[in-house]
């Protein structure tokens, strides 16, 4: 393994979480590693003196550690089966096989690194200038460009172990654990208020955690009045994602056992941003050299693991950070051979490398200085991601150097820390104290007056880029040419930049190097940072798993209380809509011959079923159905169907009358939530004054429709207090009684099927009870349960349409035949006018009964009938009827077409074209009605 | 997820609401001609700014409501109930 | 008039000046605005440009002025999923969509321009049988035009898309899927700089950062239209402003029946490719591709109410990781690196509204809804023909505006109901 030594670990520091008794072995790339428990991957790579731990995206350049952090972009590996994991903050975990993604054939000897000799070619967007022709080759060369891909691999296979969410109502909501955050939640916590302290790191103290040993103290005493306060809940390793309007808050806790984020959802009456500052990096020639390191990077890697990053280092800084990095390699026996500060005129021109890692750094007074560390301190981003998420525009500070956030911050979102300034521990503890209780005055009365101490960052050198090229976006290999070159050619907006050359568009999102795009934007277009403006920071503020956003689906399924008895009774299962119901029992076809000779029952709960009580509900059944209601008689049932303003069907189905002011609808099943939508928003924004209450019953009864010649003979057997002979029961009639012993029944003489048949709903308790003392009493007359097929096969045989398959999205009433149902003559209902307008105009498709001329032949359902070209309708519905036997059709057809009679092309979905003639009447079975009559 | 205070169950999440759209008023069918009639299905005024809208709380009380809500910052600033009391509950 | 000197892009292009260091010329000019041009359009985005394109290179209208109040592609066009297809469910919707991906397949010879136009095949999965229905519909309206299109059982989804779970036991079963193999997707961008560059070059002038106030008319046709900087005349005004339409056709005093749902997207983090087709479902409301970067581009359906606020929504990422998951189980260690949200003109009919209005000169080319991105170059060519004869081309000429007012919508809800 390239520059794989002994281990650098050095003497025990003072803020380490390194466990020294605990050893940890893992794999990287194949080789066996020892680290200790509380090490990262970084950190125990690093003590075991691994130096190149990943290759760059596009010119698979050698990469080491940089930023140290979890945006590190360096340090991204497969770990198992997890892609894109963040070396820098994921610890080791026993038996850990870690890999480099994205290198062929491996680390070391990387075939991608020719695109480095290439590079000059390969500016940025270069693909957008070349393989244009010819025009057959792109696959070819886009299936090379795929080959590039960065990151790691999936599995084809494997399961989404469902992660909870849950949801979270604080009062105050403190992303980020540092100082700041923690006397924000503090008191606002004193105050009163619910806090939720949300913490990326794997424990609160931020920048204090690698600090002195009285910034150390500091860190431990806020700790733990954290801990003992009550009204403060604090996560750590979990990060605040997001924020949506609001204050709708995505936290992501991580390293759960099982699974490996949940998502928290937070509705937080105020949020304070205090997630401190992100070290930037510097631009220049070989600034991503392994053996560069952020200042921070070296203050983690040396105080928080004891690890040595290098043996000779030399360190370049514009503040304070470089200086104590100094101080801590120093500690731990690193030998800092030069500190140039550019506040005293040093300046940094080079980093120079052997064997692909650093060796040397040239300085702008000439001198070169050879190491193999050089620690990079050039100044600081406020990661004004949520407060962006909150509708705030950061300003460019000029004095500090970065972008803060700007004045207009939403009044329920407060900022402290590192975001708002700079200063000693004292002023910061005193700003977040003062914002935390700000947040927590607007999270409960409203009304803020407590007044935050000035805050803002100190003056800092403008240090974003040097004299030399060098690396801009280190996870898209941007270099600062390929920004000058772009804007030069005119991509010269952030947008149109940041589209062009992908920079800020990779997995760290713009955290490390928007600032440096920006302003090597801004001097090429001679603008100030500030006229050049910053990107949008988009959601979330670190990636998110799909697990963890998925979590467990709740899209319930609906079951029948029969369900059971289907299941166990060799019943198919078919998905309609929200509802599992059986499809067949084993023989569609024979299930249909049974319910033509003899009895058959159907469970159809899923039908919609509605209560309809009160003086007016005539008036909305008048409404909201085309036909007349009016003259509806208590114990009758009528059909109806429900058009649209636009006069397009949208739903039948009948309505009984069940005593003097109660009515009882039924719908599809698919409609049913849409219709008493519908219902309730005629009755509540149209008439409010009408009397009707509307309970929807649904799932209240079990339905189950027995079909079939010696129905009634069946019924019987179970039904003493209704007279169901066809006198004193005739159909389109209903009955309440008692059925099986079950009271409250309600027996209508309806059916899809065509036949004598009766359609009860049952208490839902007593459906499955009802059903098998039906298939009991049935078994003399050799019942038969039928499913959904049997049941559309025989309303086909019957004529009856479905909605939504015999019509569609602009099938309007006149189209579907039913003409005798549209009273054109009631004062208004609901597409009246449309309605009208297709009657007088006679426009729109028709529905016509349509028998193949060869009656085996079953056009495949939405075949298009095709005259010269033009389609001229298409076949709905079409089955083989073995009442018949023959092929039956429904379709619909330009109105020219609809004539008894006509003989209609049918494409078939292989071309074929078949003839198929234009029946008189929908039904090709029983048309007057006689059976249903029996 | 916006939050929309419901005049009878109080704020709830926007996921528990049907949006409907802008209010419209519907002209006498008796005496529409086809133009005022496919204003009346189709044109909405899509403005940017304040809009007084209606929504269906579905998945809580079941009633319609009348808000004004700001389609930039979807910000509510009002929210009414609709009609009489009645109905299912 | 000042003209943009066209460099020709190519590999050798590439390679001499990768060897001599020198810089390539600007892919447009920025120029001042003039006070009068012959067509000005609002909008630069792939409807605005590619019609100032083609009315400079099929009708010789060069005095043309594309003003935005952004950047170019800073509308959908820059936000797109960028799926290209034209199985659509009606026989016009069918025809126009197809002109338009034809048009794309030779689109980068013809800008010069590499706009990565890869027919990947796409994919529309049905998970009930009444969804079956619709694509097999689609699937013979298709045919009957000659598009290559065919309803494929579970079996050789999985052949196409081996992650994904086709077993029978699941909440959403696949039951088949609706197969198109022209259909894929595009980068965007490329598409835009790409129509901006060529246009340009023909002398047609883009002007960012230019938003038009005010639509200025004078007996019933209009005159010019205001803006930031100063007031610009024309005899021609056409409207492209997509998720804006009403806001543009206000000033002018037309109404348009549109209505502007924001829509999202969202993009994980790169993996190695392992997904070449597009896949859509329509009941899980989720559609997915792999770029060529190797991240997964996601797109749903528009937010549920009417916005022009581009913020992104949490519920969106929740909705569709869960669905997408359903469908390919395996990914659910992949991370969601960044979403973000554009705005769609959605008309009632889901298809798009092109042409004249009650204001002479005033053009619409709008209503692109969740789709209008593929329709780009089709109706860049009807309108720019449009605008320079004053006649409607019959490809166009079932997107009317009247026909709302007459009752002769053009309904894609069964197929465009779905985002892009
Ligand atoms: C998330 C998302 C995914 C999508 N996916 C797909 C897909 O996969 N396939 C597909 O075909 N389509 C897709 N679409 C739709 C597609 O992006 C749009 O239909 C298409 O880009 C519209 O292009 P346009 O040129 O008409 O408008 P836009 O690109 O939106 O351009 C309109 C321009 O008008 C400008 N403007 C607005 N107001 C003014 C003013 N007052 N003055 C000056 N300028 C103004 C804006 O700045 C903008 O640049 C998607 C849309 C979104 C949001
Ligand atoms: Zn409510």
């Amino acid at each position: 393994m390239s520059g794989a030594q002994g281990s650098s670990r050095g003497a025990q520091r003072l803020g380490e979480v390194v466990d020294r008794n605990r050893t940890i072995t893992f794999t990287f790339n194949g080789k066996k590693y020892k680290g200790l428990e509380g090490d990262t991957i970084i950190s125990a790579l690093t003590a075991n003196g691994v130096k190149i731990v990943s290759r760059s995206w596009k010119y698979h350049r050698r990469r080491g550690v940089m930023s140290g952090n979890y945006h590190d972009p360096n340090c991204h590996f497969q770990v198992n089966d997890e892609p894109n994991v963040r070396g820098a903050h994921r610890r080791l975990e026993e038996g850990m096989v870690v890999s480099t993604q994205n290198v062929s054939p491996s680390l070391k000897f990387d075939i991608g690194a020719v695109n480095q000799k290439l590079s000059r070619f390969l500016t940025a967007g270069f693909y957008y200038k070349t393989f244009i022709k010819p025009e057959r080759l792109w696959p070819t060369y886009e299936k090379v460009l795929q080959r590039f891909a960065g990151g790691g691999k999936v599995a084809a296979t494997g399961h989404h172990v469902p992660a909870d969410k849950r949801y979270a109502h604080p009062d105050v909501l403190v992303a980020g654990g540092g100082p700041s955050g923690m006397s924000a939640a503090l008191s606002a916590a004193d105050a009163g208020s619910n806090v939720l302290l949300v913490e990326e790191e794997y424990e609160l103290g931020g920048f204090l955690r690698w600090g002195t040993a009285d910034e150390l103290a500091v860190a431990q005493s806020l700790r733990e009045k954290v801990a003992a306060h009550p009204k403060i809940t604090t996560l750590t390793n979990a990060v605040v994602a997001g924020r949506y309007d609001q204050n709708w808050v995505s936290v992501i806790e991580r390293g759960l056992p099982v699974v490996m984020e949940s998502l928290i959802k937070v509705r937080t009456a105020t949020l304070v941003a205090a997630p401190g500052l992100i070290e930037r990096p510097y631009v220049f020639e070989g600034n991503d050299l392994p053996g560069v390191m952020l200042s921070t990077a070296v203050l983690r890697l040396v105080n928080l693991y004891a690890v040595k990053p290098g043996e000779r280092a030399v360190v370049f800084t514009g503040n304070d950070s470089g200086i104590a990095a100094a101080e801590a390699l120093r500690g731990i026996g690193v030998d800092v051979v030069q500190v140039v500060d550019a506040r005293h005129g040093g300046g940094l021109v080079r980093a120079t490398s052997s064997r692909g890692v650093l060796s040397g750094v040239e300085l702008s007074d000439g001198s070169k200085v050879l190491c193999d560390l050089l620690v990079v301190a050039a100044g600081w981003t406020a990661p004004t991601t949520l407060l962006n998420l909150s509708g705030n525009h950061p300003v460019f500070d000029e004095a500090g150097a970065r972008f803060v956030p700007g004045p207009d911050l939403d009044d329920t979102v407060f900022a402290t820390g590192g975001l708002v300034g700079d200063g000693t521990i004292d002023e910061i503890l005193a700003h977040g104290a003062a914002v935390g209780r700000q947040a927590s005055e607007r999270a409960t009365n409203g009304s803020v007056t407590t007044v935050a101490p000035a805050f803002s960052p100190d003056p800092h050198l403008p240090l974003f880029f040097g004299t030399t090229k060098g690396i801009v976006d280190f996870s898209e290999d941007v270099s600062s040419k390929d920004l000058l070159t772009a804007a030069h050619e005119g991509y010269n907006s952030v947008e149109l930049l940041k589209r062009y050359t992908t920079a800020t568009m990779g997995p760290a999102q713009g955290k490390l190097e928007t600032i440096n795009t920006v302003a090597v934007l801004a001097s090429a277009n001679g603008e100030s940072i500030e006229e050049t403006g910053t990107t949008v920071w988009r959601p979330p503020y670190v990636p998110i798993t799909l697990g963890a956003l998925a979590g467990r689906s709740y899209e319930p399924v609906r079951y029948s209380p029969m369900q059971a008895w289907h299941e166990s009774h060799g019943g198919i299962n078919i998905v309609a809509g929200q509802w599992m119901r059986p499809e067949h029992y084993g023989d569609a076809a024979k299930e249909v011959s049974t319910v033509r000779s003899g009895v058959g029952i159907i469970d159809v709960t899923p039908l919609g079923k509605f209560e309809l009580k009160g003086t007016d509900v005539t008036k909305l059944l008048n409404l909201v159905y085309v036909n007349k209601w009016s003259k509806l008689e208590v114990g009758a049932v009528r059909y109806g169907v429900m058009c649209g303003e636009d006069g397009v069907i949208f739903d039948d189905g009948v309505t009984g009358h069940l005593s003097e002011d109660r009515y009882f609808m039924s719908t599809t099943s698919s409609g049913a939530a849409g219709v008493y939508a519908h219902l309730e928003s005629w009755l509540q924004t149209g008439f409010p004054e009408w009397d009707v209450t509307i309970t929807n019953v649904t799932s209240a009864y079990a339905s189950i429709n027995i079909a079939g010649p010696q129905s009634r003979e069946l019924l019987s057997k179970l039904v003493s207090d209704v007279d169901l002979s066809n006198e004193a029961f005739p159909y389109m009639n209903l009955r309440t009684g008692t059925i099986a012993g079950v009271p409250g029944c309600h027996m209508w003489r309806i059916g899809f099927t065509g036949e004598l048949s009766f359609e009860i709903h049952v208490p839902a308790g007593f459906g499955a009870y009802v059903w098998e003392t039906l298939m009991e009493h049935g078994a003399d007359f050799g019942i038969t349960p039928f499913g959904l097929e049997a049941q559309r096969i025989m309303r086909l045989e019957k004529g009856h349409f479905i909605v939504g398959q015999d019509t569609d999205g602009v099938t309007q009433g006149f189209s579907a035949g039913i003409d005798w149902l549209i009273k054109l003559d009631k004062d208004d209902f609901i597409g009246k006018p449309e309605l009208q307008w297709q009657h007088d105009s006679g426009a729109g498709f028709r529905l016509v009964g349509i028998h193949p001329n060869d009656p085996k032949q079953v056009p495949t359902e939405a075949s298009q009938i095709v005259i010269d070209g033009i389609i001229q309708g298409r076949i709905t519905s079409s089955r083989f009827s073995p009442t018949l036997n023959r092929s039956i059709c429904l379709g619909l057809v330009v109105p020219a077409l609809a004539v008894a009679g006509t003989v209609v092309p049918i494409r078939l979905p292989n071309g074929t074209i078949i003839q198929g003639t234009v029946m008189e009447h929908h039904a090709s079975y029983d048309h007057e009605g006689a059976k249903l009559r029996g | 997820m916006i939050l929309i205070p419901c005049p009878n169950c109080g704020p709830r999440n926007s996921s528990e609401f049907t949006y409907e759209g802008e209010n419209k008023e519907r002209p006498n069918a008796a005496t529409v001609t086809k133009a005022q009639w496919r204003n009346y299905l189709y044109l909405k005024n899509n403005p940017l700014g304040w809009t007084t809208e209606t929504w269906y709380h579905s998945s809580g009380c079941k009633k319609f409501l009348v808000a004004e809500r700001h389609t930039m910052t979807n910000e509510i600033r009002s929210t009414k109930a609709l009609g009489q009391q009645g109905g299912a509950s | 008039m000042s003209r943009n000197k066209p460099v020709k892009y190519s590999a050798l292009g590439l390679f001499k000046r990768g060897l001599s260091g020198k810089e390539w010329p600007r892919v447009w000019r920025d120029v001042d605005l003039k006070k009068t041009y012959d067509v000005v359009i609002i909008g630069a985005g792939v409807h605005g440009l590619s019609t100032a394109y083609y009315l400079a290179k099929n009708h010789g209208v060069k005095n043309v002025a594309v003003v935005d109040r952004a950047y170019v592609g800073g509308g959908g066009s820059g936000r797109n999923t960028a799926i290209l297809r034209s199985n659509y469910l009606t026989p016009e919707g069918v025809r126009f969509y197809d002109r338009s991906v034809d048009l794309y397949r030779h689109l980068a010879a013809d800008l010069n321009f590499n706009v990565m136009f890869a027919p990947r095949g796409h994919l529309t999965l049905a998970h009930n049988d009444g969804a079956l229905r619709t694509m097999r519909w689609r699937a013979e309206v298709n045919k009957v035009q000659g598009i290559d299109s065919e309803v494929i059982g579970p079996e050789e989804i999985k052949k196409l898309v081996p992650y994904m779970d086709v077993s029978d036991d699941t909440r959403y079963p696949i039951l088949g899927a609706l197969y198109h193999p022209p259909g894929g997707i595009i980068r965007h961008d490329a598409v835009n700089w790409g129509y901006a560059r060529a246009a340009d070059a023909m002398g047609v002038e883009i002007h960012q950062k230019t938003e038009v106030l005010g639509i200025n008319t004078a007996g019933g046709k209009v005159t010019g239209v205001r803006t930031n900087r100063g007031d610009v005349s024309a005899p021609i005004v056409i409207n492209c402003t997509a998720g804006w339409a009403t806001l543009i056709a206000d000033m002018a005093g037309v109404k348009l029946p549109i209505i502007t749902h924001p829509l999202q997207a969202a993009v994980t983090e790169p993996v190695q490719m392992f997904l070449s087709s597009v896949v859509v479902s329509g009941s899980l409301h989720v559609y997915v591709s792999q770029t060529d970067r190797g991240e997964l581009v996601f797109g749903a359906s528009t937010d549920p109410y009417a916005a022009y606020s581009m913020r992104s929504s949490l519920e969106f990422t929740e909705e569709l990781a869960g669905h997408v998951l359903e469908l390919m189980p395996s990914i659910s260690k992949m991370r969601v690196l960044r979403q973000w949200s554009g705005l769609c003109d959605i008309t009632p009919d889901f298809s798009p509204i092109m042409g004249f209005t009650e204001v002479e000169g005033f053009l619409v080319d709008v209503g692109w809804g969740t789709y209008g991105f593929k329709a780009g170059p089709a109706s860049g060519e009807a309108m720019a023909q449009l605008a320079a004869t004053n006649k409607t081309p019959e490809i166009i000429s079932a997107f009317d505006l009247a026909r709302f007012e007459e009752g002769r919508l053009a309904s894609e809800r069964g197929a465009a109901a779905v985002g892009h």
